[in-house]
């Protein structure tokens, strides 16, 4: 398949480059702009942002592979990155992994067949506060999940609702 | 003249200096990975670790604050200090691993990191011998590792490109190879890949690591992470012997050392020569090794019925002396070669006068579009300089030929000019050709006479570079009349020094049958009939040029080792008598 940005992208792109003294530094929201269009940076992507950028092939490889956040394959529509590190794992984090991978059909770090969902155990993603938690495709969190809140999360996907921001207030000392 | 204390001595320094290789050149040790002089310093190995403070200044006198022993107040860096980057300022003091306990710890708990995942397979390794990782473990390194979790596992045997291997498990990720092709050669292949503990460098998917200088991220990896495809498990590094040389593949002249075992060339590593290379020498370079080894012209070989049949060094010298005796003189054509050296192209024209033969003429060897600036040349001889400056004509390929055609006896200088098609073989159809080669090649087996002599890797001999330059090499290897025992500039390995004849490990056919040219040309002027004309080895006849030509004036071996070549005066001429 051949990847190739639009005239838009291409705009965006040249804002971009237009905000910082080298061309260089463009080169992760280049790479977000790539992602955004084509839902991933697979190595073929990865050469259209060098090309465009007119940056070496190997630095925008390096940088790709450095953040797990862009994903060097396609990927589900959604991706569910449900976090299981300790604060999740105490509260139950692997139960909503679990219903998850039976209600997907699919194990962890796979992608359903119609191309809808991946599904990824991950490390620690700063909320441990509303544990357990996951996120959907590098955005928004879903917090205090419960197995039962997870399915109808995924029917609410499927039928194309997603969740809104969630606003989450954090319990404050009261001052005397 | 600002100073700094290092380990309570004091130096005085000039400009901008980094700290490690300040260190380096007072003759001290700090252990380091990833510095390199000639690149930039990330300081991301972190084993350069020291101790760095400044004495506190008053600030409205200036003085520095005195303690109550009338010493300096030190206010120290909060933390140690990778002293790759940090730049040395006045009254800066240093303490590294030799004086400070918290440093020599600091450096030794980086190693143990470093070492987590290395599989610490040296047994099996290339780089065993040479690799600073090793070195370093010994000296600074931890006894053992504490760690007894499972090594991460990474790609291994990874052909990055068509001469470079790559064992990810055994990368520290110093990054020099990255930055090599990011700063020196600009080709920008590769890159550092994943992150934490699965990183190692590679090429851009389905790229190759194709750079024309690739082999020197194989010099520059301090571990055994990037290896040659070509010398891998050849040899062991211990079993060799290293000879400095110049490269004879263009005209740039780059210092390169010879690493031989048994008499054989196995690699040839570049030699820091800051005026010519620095520490880089293009990929096409090291493949000359094989030149040493291969394809030698060893004994005479005589051309009886079209077919070249090994010949005795008696009737070589008689056959040429009874085709010269035949003919008249001007019919005998001489022809200097910009790939031989000085010495030799002096000899051969000292020899056409003596005899009274025209001035040999040569022809340079280039090809358009090889140069690229840096250590590639369009001329792809090593001497064409120095022929010129030994006044000899420059003809083009057509005149030469012309000539040849027109010759009945040709004597012909280590040049393959059929090969690259300045000559054909129908032009000499009616010619004596006695060349005087190194290798078998179109050339030689044209040639109704071959005399074998020396290549650059068996004789010392100068070369004049691009720069007009003068270069000089080292025997390396020895043929059947040298002796490395014998021969003092000769170096000798540790199976060189031990091995008998009768060991398994020396090889007589390894050395090849064939006579350094002067000594030729001696034996053939005696031969002649011409008295006096008789030269041992390369330093006389250099001293006799030096002596007699002027651009060559005040040129000596002792003089080109000691100032690792001379530029020559390029503007003064040799008058030909």
């Amino acid at each position: 398949m051949k990847y190739e940005f639009t005239e838009d992208d291409l705009q965006e792109i040249e804002k971009i480059k237009a905000k910082y003294p080298e061309v260089k530094a463009a080169t992760l929201p280049a790479l977000w702009v790539a992602q955004n269009r084509f839902g991933h940076v697979n190595s073929d992507v990865q050469k259209l942002v060098a090309e465009t950028l007119e940056l070496p092939e190997a630095h925008v490889h390096g940088v790709a592979t450095f953040y797990t956040q862009y994903y060097k394959e396609e990927k589900g529509k959604f991706v569910l990155d449900v976090c299981t590190c300790l604060s999740c794992q105490l509260c139950g984090g692997y139960d909503v992994l679990e219903r998850a991978e039976e209600k997907l059909g699919i194990k962890a770090g796979e992608t359903t067949d119609d191309g809808m969902f991946t599904l990824n155990e991950v490390e620690c993603l700063g909320a441990c506060g509303y544990a357990p938690m996951l996120q959907i495709t590098n955005d928004k969190y879903v917090n205090n999940l419960t197995p039962e809140k997870i399915e109808s999360l995924i029917e609410d996907l499927k039928a194309g609702k997603t969740p809104e921001y969630e606003q989450i207030e954090m319990p404050l000392r009261k001052v005397k | 003249m600002p100073e700094v204390f290092i380990d309570g001595k004091r130096f005085e320094y000039e400009g901008e200096q980094r700290l490690l290789q300040f260190i380096q050149d007072q003759g001290m040790e700090v252990p380091f990975f990833c510095y390199h002089p000639s690149l930039s310093a990330p300081a991301n190995c972190r084993q350069c670790l020291v101790k760095v403070g400044q004495p506190v200044k008053d600030r409205e006198t200036g003085e520095y604050e005195l303690d109550e022993n009338g010493e300096r107040v030190i206010r120290w860096f909060p933390k140690l200090q990778t002293s790759c980057n940090t730049m040395i300022s006045d009254g800066m003091v240093v303490h590294t691993q030799e004086t400070d306990d918290l440093v020599k710890r600091a450096q030794k708990d980086t190693l143990e990191f470093i070492l987590i995942n290395h599989p610490l397979d040296c047994p099996i390794c290339d780089q065993a011998g040479e690799c600073p990782l090793q070195i370093q473990t010994y000296k600074y390194g931890p006894e053992g590792s504490r760690f007894e979790v499972k090594k991460v596992h990474k790609p291994k045997r990874i052909q990055l490109g068509p001469r470079v291997i790559l064992d990810a498990e055994r990368c520290i990720n110093c990054t020099r190879c990255v930055r090599f092709t990011d700063e020196v050669s600009k080709t920008h292949q590769l890159t550092i890949t994943s992150r934490g503990d699965k990183n190692y460098p590679i090429t851009a998917p389905d790229r190759e690591f194709d750079d024309a200088y690739s082999l020197n991220t194989v010099d520059i990896c301090p571990v055994g992470a990037l290896t040659s495809a070509d010398f891998r498990f050849k040899a062991r590094v211990w079993e060799m012997n290293q000879t400095p040389s110049i490269d004879i593949t263009n005209a740039k002249g780059t210092n390169i050392d010879i690493w031989t075992r048994d008499n054989l060339v196995l690699r040839i590593t570049p030699r820091y020569n800051e005026a010519v290379n620095d520490h880089w020498m293009p990929d096409e370079g090291r493949e000359a090794y094989r030149l040493f080894n291969e394809n030698r012209v060893s004994r005479p070989h005589q051309k009886i019925d079209n077919e070249q049949v090994k010949s005795s060094w008696n009737n070589a010298f008689a056959t040429v002396a009874e085709q010269l005796e035949g003919v008249d003189k001007k019919d005998v054509l001489l022809i200097g070669s910009s790939h031989a050296s000085v010495e030799e192209n002096y000899i051969l024209s000292k020899l056409s006068s003596l005899l009274g033969y025209n001035e040999p003429v040569f022809t340079s060897h280039t090809e358009k579009g090889k140069g690229d600036g840096f250590l590639l040349t369009d001329d792809l001889a090593p001497n064409a300089n120095g022929c010129r400056l030994l006044g000899f004509n420059e003809v083009d390929n057509s005149k030469l030929s012309g000539l040849a055609e027109k010759a009945k006896v040709v004597l012909l200088l280590n040049d393959n000019l059929v090969d690259r098609e300045v000559l054909s073989e129908d032009q000499l159809n009616n010619t004596f050709v006695v060349s005087f080669s190194t290798n078998h090649s179109q050339t030689s087996k044209t040639a109704d006479l071959v005399i074998p002599i020396t290549c650059i890797a068996e004789h010392a001999a100068s070369y004049v570079n691009i720069d007009g330059r003068i270069q000089r090499s080292f025997p390396a290897k020895e043929t059947k009349y040298t002796n490395r025992r014998l021969d003092f500039e000769m170096n000798e390995g540790r199976l060189d020094r031990y091995g008998t004849n009768f060991d398994n490990w020396v090889t007589e056919e390894n050395k090849v049958d064939c006579l350094p040219f002067w000594i030729v040309a001696s034996k053939l002027a005696d031969q002649l009939g011409v008295d006096g004309f008789d030269y041992g080895n390369g330093r006389e006849i250099m001293e006799e040029i030096s002596s007699t030509l002027a651009p060559f004036e005040g040129v000596s071996y002792a003089r080109m080792d000691e100032e690792s070549g001379i530029v020559l005066d390029q503007e003064k001429t040799t008058v030909k008598s």
